[in-house]
C-alpha cells in the first residue's frame, strides 16, 4: 500500500493530544479510515506517547518539572518525596521502596538570569552532570528538579552537591549551592 | 483466494446475502481503524474494543438491509457510525471510571498488544538526550494530555511555541528510536 499524502508525526501527535482544529481533525479521520499506512504511524505515535507517560510515572528521568506537574502526579496517587532547600542549604536525604518520585526544590534569586544551568557534583565538588539552560519560569523563586529514581534507589551513602548557575556574556555566576547527604535505606550493597 | 475487493464491492457483496468471507474481510479491514478512533476519543482500550464491536454490528446490519445508498462510501459510513456511537460509550466509560473510583481496582486493563512494541530503556535514553526544554515539554505533555497552557506558562512561552518544541522533540525521539518518517 502506498499513501500519496502521508500525515507527519507532528500532526498525528497533535491529533492524539486532541489539539488539532475541528476541520483538520475531520480531514485526518476521513484519511485514517482509508489509509492503514497512516494508521500504523498513528499507532507508533501512541506507543511513543504511552512510553513517555510510563517513564514519567516511573520517575526515572532527570529533569526540571513544574509545580503543576507535581500536583497532578500526586493527584494520581504517586508518592513524591521532596526536599526543599534555600540557597546554601543542606539536607539529610534518602529514598525508600515506596517512593515514586524524588524531588529537590532549590530556592534561588534568579531574577535577571537569561540562562540557568544546573550542575550536579559529587562530594569532592567534581561536576558529574550538567543540565544546561533549564526551563525557569519568569519570576520563579525556585527550581523543581526531579532526580532519577533508578539512580537514587541504587545510590550508596554519599554526598551530592547541586549548583544553580546563571550564564551570560560575563561568564558564570553562582545562584545557589545545595548539599545533599544521602543515606541509603534500601537493602543491598548499592553502587553508582 | 479472490482478489482484494474495493470498499464498494465489499459493501455490495455483503448486501447480496450471507457471505461469511466478505463479512470477515469487512472486520479485518475496519476493526483496526475503529479501534484507533475509539482509543483517541475514549482514551480507554476496553471502551475502544466495545466501540469496535458495536460499530461493526451496526455496519453489518445496515449492509445486510441494503441501507447503504452509496456502497463506495463504506468507510465514511463506518466513520459516521463511530462518531455517533462514541457518545454513548463515553457515558459508559464515565460510569466505569466511577466504579473504579468506588472499588479502587483496575478490573478493565486489557493488553496493549496492538500497539507496536517499544524498547523501554532505549526510549529512556532518547528522552534523557533531549534538550532540557524539549524533555520538559514532551514529558509533561504526554503525562497528562491537557497541559498546553500549563506548559506554556511554565516555560514562559506561547502555546504556539510549545507546539513547535513538541514537534521538534517528537521528531528527535522518532529518529533516536530508529522510526522512519
Ligand atoms: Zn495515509
Amino acid at each position: 500500500m502506498n499513501c500519496s499524502e502521508p500525515f507527519g508525526a507532528a500532526v498525528l501527535g497533535d491529533y492524539w493530544l486532541g489539539v488539532l482544529g475541528g476541520g483538520e481533525e475531520e480531514v485526518l479521520e476521513e484519511h485514517l479510515f482509508g489509509c492503514d499506512e497512516c494508521g500504523a504511524r498513528l499507532r507508533e505515535m501512541i506507543a511513543l506517547a504511552d512510553g513517555v507517560r510510563n517513564l514519567a510515572k516511573e520517575g526515572c528521568l532527570r529533569m526540571v518539572v513544574s509545580e503543576a506537574f507535581l500536583r497532578r502526579v500526586e493527584e494520581e496517587g504517586l508518592r513524591v518525596r521532596q526536599y526543599t532547600l534555600p540557597a546554601g542549604g543542606e539536607a539529610q536525604c534518602t529514598v525508600t521502596a515506596d517512593d515514586d518520585l524524588l524531588i529537590a526544590r532549590l530556592a534561588a534569586d534568579m531574577s535577571g538570569a537569561r540562562r540557568v544551568d544546573l550542575s550536579i557534583r559529587d562530594g569532592d565538588g567534581v561536576e558529574r552532570l550538567r543540565l544546561p539552560d533549564i526551563p525557569v519560569r519568569a519570576g520563579a523563586s525556585s527550581v523543581v528538579y526531579q532526580e532519577s529514581m533508578t539512580f537514587a534507589k541504587a545510590a550508596p551513602d554519599n554526598e551530592m552537591i547541586m549548583r544553580l548557575m546563571a550564564l551570560d556574556e560575563a561568564g558564570e555566576r553562582l545562584l545557589g549551592e545545595y548539599v545533599f547527604h544521602h543515606t541509603r535505606s534500601l537493602p543491598g550493597p548499592g553502587g553508582w | 483466494m479472490r482478489k482484494e475487493l474495493s470498499d464498494g464491492e465489499l459493501a455490495v457483496q455483503i448486501g447480496l446475502g450471507s457471505d461469511a468471507e466478505a463479512e470477515g474481510e469487512l472486520y479485518r479491514r475496519m476493526a483496526p481503524r475503529i479501534r484507533l478512533y475509539g482509543l483517541r476519543h475514549l482514551r480507554d482500550e476496553q471502551a475502544a474494543e466495545d466501540l469496535t464491536q458495536q460499530v461493526l454490528m451496526k455496519t453489518l446490519e445496515a449492509l445486510r438491509a441494503g441501507r447503504l445508498q452509496t456502497p463506495e462510501k463504506l468507510a465514511s459510513f463506518v466513520l459516521g457510525t463511530c462518531r455517533i456511537s462514541v457518545l454513548d460509550l463515553r457515558r459508559n466509560t464515565q460510569r466505569r471510571e466511577r466504579l473504579l473510583e468506588k472499588f479502587g481496582a483496575d478490573l478493565t486493563a486489557p493488553a496493549q498488544a496492538w500497539l507496536p512494541p517499544l524498547d523501554h530503556d532505549q526510549l529512556a535514553r532518547c528522552v534523557q538526550s533531549l534538550r532540557e526544554r524539549e524533555r520538559s515539554v514532551v514529558v509533561m505533555t504526554f503525562y497528562d494530555e491537557q497541559t498546553g497552557a500549563d506548559v506554556a506558562s511554565f516555560l514562559g512561552i506561547s502555546e504556539a511555541n510549545v507546539r513547535v518544541i513538541r514537534h521538534r522533540a517528537i521528531q528527535q525521539l522518532r529518529d533516536c528510536m530508529g522510526v522512519a518518517g
